[in-house]
């Protein structure tokens, strides 16, 4: 049997977790459990006429399930931020939405170039957005602030010049 | 499954209907499907929207609106007219002369809508002001827009304006004193709608929310206009002296009105068209356009004058109403009384149950099942969306087959491709 795949890394180190949250995941990851519906959708590079359709597509679905509407409307806006930063920043990527009975796990996988600094991309009102991005009023620096408001566990890796990968769990309940 | 709880102002008359699908694809909440060649209404998924009505070449589907003579049940006849409807004359026909006109269908009175535009425009502010939190509010007086938010749209029912619409707040108000100053009971003063939907009409028939003064029926403005059209024609050499509301025509019109409640500390947006409504309350949900204090949802294009019981083009009416406006004097008229009804919160309404239509199933376990299954069948399809099995996408196709509606069989793509394979 195969684990849930978010529970492939090693929990501590790899996930930025909630604080309250880390029993709910260490029980998740015990599970062994494949993905119950998995959603791919492909991001190219400054679609802003498409981008935004991932995540909405992700909340219809959800919706179809039940999922309780609060916690519907944080897996969107996080879901929205990160496809839209995939869309505004990268030169495309994908989005990979796993979801399971009791969680959803969303991958965001791009082809580069990559986050400089972390740390700094973190900062709400940080922004490295061109004035392309500025121009269909994205940009404000609150991409990644929001997505770690709204999601149980985060996790970024990047670096400049390479891929960039966001990934995070929220919890239906 | 289907109890049929809701009734609704739409008909199918089956021996017109071809099976053709259009009806199906310009349906927002997929409540059409079209088995053995015939169309069926979900009544639980319609919102009285009326975009089949409008698309169907066949009649189809036809609104049904009450027959004229039932005014004749009453001993005093009081017609409320929607806004749109002066709109929907050529410009040599004047305002009074349209409204006149509607008097000598046999009312005793004639009321307009536009002559609470004012009032209501103090109440919504009001209503903004005391619940900052709820932000943004979402205008209630769309019944399309109302329904569209129980099934689809659930978690935003605390959002809705919680007073009653303009012409049930007339309803209330004539009813009272109709029947001090001419003496008579309540079941002898008969009052009725002149509407420009579908929607309107299910209002009156099923009160709920912003409609709960129930009137005594509605007519439809098309039902209605050949009538009217010939009664102008007499009145225009000896037109009589009406009293008219150009200033409240406002109500039509999604976007005047939302510029009318906008203010100092108030921003408002103004949405029209039923797929506009939907892409903006899907993003109300995710506290995307909190920024606004109050959105006016109207499912028509440009409000009412787009109602599909109409007979003018809405943009053509649009522009007349806006030219009455910009001529017509406006007048005081007297709240006093309304307000009295208002601070007694007679106009309050009793929060909206949510009607959800978007569950597979009351447990997520079993939800997640009928998805998976869902998703089989889906690759299984041509993704075409073509509509030809009778169900709106191949999406919707697949649901139907996993909720015991349809078979694999329905999709004539497969079916082709099948028979070609068989010759092979």
């Amino acid at each position: 049997m195969q684990a849930c795949e978010a529970a492939k890394y090693n929990m501590a180190d790899y996930w930025n977790i909630v604080p309250g949250m880390e029993n709910a995941l260490k029980e998740c990851f015990s599970r062994a459990a494949e993905a119950e519906v998995t959603l791919e959708f492909v991001i190219p590079e400054k679609d802003f006429n498409n981008a935004g359709k991932g995540s909405s597509e992700v909340k219809n679905l959800l919706k179809r399930l039940g999922v309780d509407s609060e916690v519907l409307r944080r897996i969107a806006v996080a879901s929205y931020e990160a496809e839209i930063n995939v869309a505004a920043h990268s030169i495309g990527g994908k989005m990979t939405s796993l979801i399971y009975d009791d969680m959803i796990h969303i991958k965001f996988e791009d082809s580069g170039p990559g986050i400089g600094d972390i740390a700094q991309a973190m900062v709400p009102g940080y922004s490295t957005a061109d004035d392309l991005v500025r121009e269909f009023g994205f940009g404000a620096g609150l991409g990644l602030p929001n997505i770690q408001r709204n999601s149980d566990a985060l996790h970024i890796s990047s670096e400049a010049g390479e891929p960039t990968l966001v990934e995070f769990l929220i919890f239906f309940a | 499954m289907s109890d049929t709880k809701y009734t609704h102002a739409i008909q199918i008359l089956e021996d017109n209907c071809t099976g053709c699908t259009a009806c199906v694809r310009v349906c927002p909440t997929e409540a059409i499907r079209v088995r053995d060649r015939k169309a069926t209404i979900d009544p639980n998924r319609c919102i009285d929207c009326g975009n089949c009505v409008t698309v169907c070449q066949f009649h189809a589907i036809i609104p049904s609106s009450d027959p004229l003579d039932i005014i004749h049940n009453f001993k005093y006849k009081v017609a409320i007219v929607s806004s749109s409807y002066f709109g929907q004359f050529t410009e040599d026909i004047s305002y009074s002369v349209a409204k006149q006109a509607i008097k000598e269908l046999g009312f005793d009175e004639v009321a307009e809508e536009a002559m609470v535009t004012e009032f209501m425009i103090g109440i919504i502010r009001d209503y903004i002001r005391a619940n900052r939190e709820k932000r943004p509010i979402l205008s209630s007086n769309c019944p399309a827009v109302v329904r569209l938010i129980q099934v689809k749209y659930p978690a935003l029912l605390p959002n809705l304006f919680h007073q009653e619409a303009p012409m049930s707040i007339l309803t209330r108000y004539l009813r009272e004193k109709i029947s001090a100053r001419e003496k008579l009971a309540d079941n002898e003063i008969g009052i009725f709608l002149i509407v420009p939907c579908v929607a309107h009409v299910t209002a009156v028939h099923q009160p709920e929310g912003a409609y709960k003064h129930l009137q005594d029926g509605a007519f439809s403005i098309g039902m209605i206009y050949g009538k009217v059209r010939e009664i102008i024609k007499k009145l225009q050499n000896n037109p009589v002296e009406i009293d008219t509301y150009p200033q409240g025509l406002t109500w039509a019109l999604s976007g005047v009105q939302a510029e009318l409640v906008d203010s100092d500390d108030i921003r408002a947006l103004s949405v029209n068209g039923v797929e506009n409504v939907m892409d903006i309350l899907s993003r109300v949900e995710d506290h995307y356009l909190d920024q606004y204090d109050y959105i006016v949802l109207r499912s028509c294009t440009n409000g009412c004058v787009g109602g599909c019981l109409n007979v003018e083009n809405p943009f053509v009416a649009m522009s007349r109403i806006k030219k009455m406006i910009k001529e017509g004097e406006s007048q005081d008229i007297n709240v006093d009384d309304l307000e009295v009804l208002y601070e007694q919160g007679e106009f309050a309404v009793a929060p909206l149950t949510p009607r959800p239509i978007m569950e597979l199933d009351k447990d997520i376990k079993n939800a997640i099942k009928k998805m998976k299954r869902i998703n089989e069948f889906l690759t299984m399809l041509p993704g075409l969306n073509c509509s030809a099995c009778g169900s709106p996408t191949c999406y919707a196709l697949a649901e139907d087959i996993v909720l015991g509606k349809a078979s694999i069989d329905d999709c004539v793509v497969l079916l082709k491709r099948h028979s070609k394979e068989g010759e092979d």
